[in-house]
This record gives C-alpha cells, structure tokens and sequence, in this order.
C-alpha cells in the first residue's frame, strides 16, 4: 500500500540571526510531515520571494518576519504585504526579541501577531504552537492532524 | 522588582521573568558563549549561553551601565526617544 500524499504547508519566516533561523527549523521539525519552513535573511529578500510567487503558486500558510532586519525591516515588510492582493490575508507573526508597546500597537494596527523570541529552547515547543494558532482553520486542522 | 530578588529566583524563574518583562538590549559572541543582555526594570541581566537558547552557562545580574559598553554599538536611540 503506497503511503498517503501528505499535504506540505509552506511556513516562510525572515530573520537575520542565523542562530534563530535554526532555533525556529528545529521547532517545526516535529511538524515536518506537512510543513516546509522557507527562509530569508533579511526583509528584501524576504518581500522579493514573496513577489516572486506566481499566480498558481501555492502560497505560505504563515509568514513569521524578525522585525530588526537589515535592508528592510519587518515592519515594512508587513506593510508592503498588506498592499498584495495575493498575499494579504496570509496570517503574519512578527517574531521580536523583546515586545514594546510600539510594537504591539504596530502589531494590531496591521492585523498581525506578536511573538516575542524565547531566552530558552524551552519555551519554543509553546511558542511553536502561537505560530501555528495564528494559521487558518483549516490548515490548523491539517497540521495536528498530522503531527501527532 | 529588584536585583536581589531576581538574584534570589531559581534560573528557570529567572528565564521566565526576563520572556515575560526583560527588553532586549542586544548579543554579543565570542569563542565561548553567545551572550544576549535585557534590561529589567532598572539593572540588567546578561544571559550566557555555552549552546545559544539551549543550554545556559550563566547569568549575571548589574545594576551598573558600564555593562552595556559591548553593546553599545547595537542600541537603537528609537528606545531612549519618548
């Protein structure tokens, strides 16, 4: 019996911090049956492969972006989301090493999440899982589905 | 809270406090340790980790601002602006 076609979840995130790029490839690992994690290194890069995606082109379930990145912050990266009709209402984590109000009210402001970075492996298994809440019904459905 | 009831909690207390209310102020590396220093309240507490954000070799605790010196090339001037 040939095994089922797992349906695959791309989760895009953007960070500068090579360190954190892998803290967070790790997290989704126990997710790897049905989730892709893309990455980028900064927030141009991250908006051009965001661009880059053709119309028919399966899209990012979630896009976590670091706001302090070089080039292009997360923050503009969001705003510049907000303006592509193909990709603004993809669920959006702004994933920051410590929360100020600017960036909570920046946060609401543009329908996104906030997430701050974890002091400890730890706490990554739970703020794995705020990831995966900020996902839609559905595809929140298909990943613990498969997950467990 | 202050430095010595912070100083007082178990790491795991510690760690949780800083998630929860410590402002990152930035991260430095060396051969050793990668270090990220938050400022809680009015001191600062620097994390070192032998495994970044896997294992941490220690933590240390100053209410003195010379603490910040590595770091300062890091520190935004947007968090001293009200």
């Amino acid at each position: 019996m040939s095994n089922p076609v797992t349906p695959r979840n791309v989760v895009f995130y953007a960070d500068d911090d090579a360190d954190d790029l892998e803290l967070v490839q790790d997290a989704f690992a126990r997710y790897a049956n049905n989730v892709e994690v893309v990455t980028s290194k900064d927030g141009a890069q991250a908006l051009a492969y965001l661009q880059s995606l053709q119309e028919g082109a399966s899209i990012p379930c979630l896009i976590i972006l670091d706001i302090n990145m070089p080039l292009m912050n997360g923050r503009e990266v969001l705003k510049k989301i907000k303006l592509m009709p193909r990709l603004d209402s993809i669920p959006v984590v702004l994933f920051s090493t410590s929360s100020s109000p600017q960036d909570q009210e920046f946060a609401i402001k543009y329908n996104a999440g906030l997430v701050t970075k974890p002091l400890h492996v730890s706490q990554m298994e739970m703020i794995t899982d705020l990831f995966i809440e900020h996902c839609s019904d559905e595809i929140r459905r298909n990943i613990s589905k498969h997950s467990r | 809270m202050t430095l010595l009831e912070f100083q007082s909690l178990s790491q795991d207390e510690q760690v949780t406090i800083l998630y929860c209310q410590g402002i990152y102020i930035g991260k430095k590396k060396n051969k050793k340790y990668t270090k990220l220093l938050y400022q809680l309240e009015s001191f600062y507490v620097e994390v070192f980790y032998s495994s970044y954000r896997r294992i941490i070799h220690k933590i240390i605790v100053s209410n003195s601002t010379t603490i910040l010196d590595p770091y300062l090339e890091q520190i935004k001037l947007e968090y001293f602006v009200t």
